[in-house]
């Protein structure tokens, strides 16, 4: 028989839901962990850590020096790594404060002593360290996790189609959002998601990043007629996960 | 002799712990937190007031509803504004789906292991496989709730300014309301198992904070009880105090100098003569007498609150489902073009305690927050108990890695949510 793959599923800075997504899959996730071998699950045990794994699956963001070393150790030990989530694929909302001016400043209102304090700038896991595979979303989308999951633990490497979440949404040809004038960033963002924000009637506001090949000036003047913002406006739509740099880097890639 | 714990495991978000024991007494106990600032209270300030609740839901995303509710709810206090009854009994429910997803996972999944000396789940799982089988279920019900009220079962969609954008389907909530009435059976019957758990034996005073309502069970609104007196969520605030942790990224908040205890077992405290009919069978089972100075019964009141929801969840779907929703989405114009009275208080029991939103709002825009978390709460409180651990049943006799196993057992009997803590 084949050994059973040594799995890891870590942490860095960030809400922990990606992880949450993954426990509420519920008896699926159950009978899952039986095909493995659970190198680190902190959620679940406190067993003393493994030498290696064979997959790592990381979500958050380094934030402190502790979590910059981990990331590189975690790295280091394993053969496959994917980043997990907005905040490790895009940064996250904890990226939001790079693009506000002044980090420092914001530090000392929150904290009236700001020492021992760490504040970088936020940096996505590819940013630091090789990634392999990355599965985006604020939260993941369960379903999509599996699937590739399954296809990781069989040694296949999928890769996540490039097309527009308008192509999974149920209201692509009749009350499309931007056409009734809310700000959705549908048309540029990554799907796999199935659009479960226009299905309840909340904009999409790219929390996968961007798909590749974009039109970032077509999609800027959809938003301003359509959905009358203006420039400062769109900017913070895009800052809200940390993807506006990935934005301006998809454009017409 | 110094006691270290380098990853506290099983908590939401990462901590350490240290304390010193000199001639058997516990000093100096201190919970170190770990995570990254990500400055929530600052990345908002500026930013137009419909996005606060989308963004702040995810501080956490073990708890994202309370976050995103309470938020909607400081904004609506700024403006004055009543969500329409079924747009709040929707919220309600979505409350109740949160509380019970949460807690279910907390109860078997991070603290029962401790009960039996396990340092897996999966000896756990391996042990109580149909006990298992019945956890799983009852926290699905509890994200089935939030994703057909909500939208999605982590960072809710469908709460806006004023009510919600978009009803649930009516189809939904009925398949809904069997599926808790089959599972509510279950819930009884997981918390008689916590019920003849043995818990630590362990006392220490406190103050036990939570709303309180007097028609009901209070999770969504009300006033703030303490001890015997109820004010209001913002006497409240001005009697608190937050300050830095000696781990400076996260805060501490004492009331009136002291520390104090929020969470289920505050609100069995404060609120027991309105929980549900079975939920109430199960507390006079457990023969528990009030006060109960015990923070290990933390995790016996969830799982009683576990029941209550069920049942308080079947009440509102019956309820709602003896005809159509319909709900009008209300529309930014509309409340942005009011009169804001500048400071909006939100408060709502989150699934560790009461969760505070404090805004101050100018033509539609934030202009300062400050957001406190049941976690930064408790921690003073948990400090406090750690401080005193050597009065613990039997503690002498202990060797230090199980004195080790008995302080996580206590953190986590706690419940704390690190990433909540830090923001």
């Amino acid at each position: 028989m084949k050994k059973k793959p040594v799995i890891a599923i870590l942490s860095l800075t960030c809400c922990e839901g990606c992880q949450v997504a993954i426990f509420d899959l519920g008896e699926r996730f159950l009978e899952f962990l039986t095909k493995v071998n659970i190198g680190d699950f902190r959620l679940t045990e406190e067993l003393p850590d493994v030498d290696k794994y064979d997959i790592a699956i990381v979500e958050g963001t380094a934030i402190t020096k502790e979590q910059k070393r981990r990331l590189k150790i975690i790295r280091k030990k394993s053969k496959i790594l994917i980043a997990l989530g907005a905040c490790a694929c895009v940064g996250g909302p904890q990226e939001i404060k790079d693009y506000r001016g002044n980090k420092n400043r914001m530090l000392r209102q929150i904290y009236p002593n700001i020492r021992g304090i760490d504040n970088p700038n936020v940096k996505s896991v590819k940013e630091m360290v090789k990634v392999d595979l990355e599965i985006p979303g604020c939260p993941i989308n369960k379903e999509e996790f599996f699937e590739i999951i399954n296809k990781v633990i069989k040694g296949k490497i999928p890769k996540i189609e490039q097309k527009p979440v308008c192509e999974e949404c149920p209201r692509k040809n009749k009350n499309c959002l931007l056409l009734l004038g809310k700000p959705c960033l549908g048309a540029i963002s990554l799907a796999g998601c199935g659009a479960p924000c226009p299905k309840s009637n909340f904009p999409c506001d790219g929390c996968r990043g961007p798909r590749k090949g974009i039109n970032l000036n077509a999609m800027k003047k959809a938003l301003k007629i359509k959905a009358g913002l203006n420039d400062k406006e769109i900017e913070m739509i895009m800052e809200r996960f940390g993807e506006k740099n990935e934005i301006l880097k998809a454009n017409k890639l | 002799m110094k006691i270290r714990i380098d990853h506290i495991a099983k908590i939401e978000g990462h901590a350490s712990f240290t304390a010193d024991i000199v001639q058997g007494d516990v000093k100096a106990a201190k919970i170190k937190i770990e995570e990254g600032a990500r400055l929530f209270e600052g990345i908002l300030k500026g930013r137009n007031g419909e996005e606060m609740p989308e963004i702040v839901s995810r501080i956490c995303g073990i708890c994202p509803v309370v976050h995103n509710l309470t938020a909607f709810k400081a904004i609506e206090n700024a403006y004055g504004l009543a969500p329409d009854e079924t747009s709040t009994l929707l919220r309600k429910l979505m409350m109740l789906g949160q509380i019970i997803n949460s807690h279910s996972l907390h109860l078997f999944f991070f603290s029962l292991s401790d009960f039996f000396g396990f340092k897996t789940d999966l000896q756990l799982i391996n042990a109580y496989p149909e006990k298992t089988h019945d956890a799983t279920k009852i926290r699905d019900i509890g994200n089935k709730i939030v994703e057909v009220v909500g939208g999605r079962s982590i960072h809710p969609l469908t709460p806006t300014v004023g009510g919600l954008r978009q009803a649930p389907k009516l189809e939904e909530l009925k398949g809904l309301l069997n599926d808790c009435k089959n599972i509510l059976p279950l819930t009884i019957k997981l918390g008689e198992f916590f019920i003849n758990l043995k818990y630590p034996d362990f006392h220490r005073e406190t103050t036990f904070v939570s709303l309180t309502s007097p028609d009901e069970y209070a999770i969504y609104d009300g006033l703030m009880k303490v001890e015997k007196s109820t004010v209001s969520p913002k006497e409240f605030l001005t009697m608190t105090k937050e300050f830095q942790g000696p781990d400076k990224v996260a805060k501490r908040v004492k009331f009136v100098n002291k520390s104090y205890m929020v969470g289920a077992l505050a609100r069995l405290h404060n609120n027991a003569d309105k929980l549900n009919p079975e939920a109430k069978k199960l507390l006079e089972k457990s023969h528990l007498k009030f006060p109960i100075y015990n923070p290990f019964y933390n995790i016996l009141a969830q799982a009683i609150e576990v029941i209550h929801c069920f049942e308080e969840t079947i009440k509102l779907l019956e309820l709602i489902t003896t005809g159509p929703i319909k709900i009008i989405e209300p529309k930014i114009e509309y409340w942005r073009g009011l009169p804001a009275g500048r400071q909006g208080i939100g408060a709502i029991e989150a699934p560790r305690g009461t969760l505070f939103y404090d805004i101050k709002v100018k033509e539609g825009i934030i202009e300062d927050i400050n957001i406190i978390t049941p976690t930064a709460q408790n921690l003073a409180n948990l400090e406090d108990d750690l401080e005193e651990f050597e009065h613990l049943g039997g503690f002498s006799a202990l060797s230090k890695e199980q004195r080790a196993d008995k302080i996580k057992m206590l953190i986590r009997a706690y419940d704390p949510c690190v990433t909540c803590a830090v923001h």
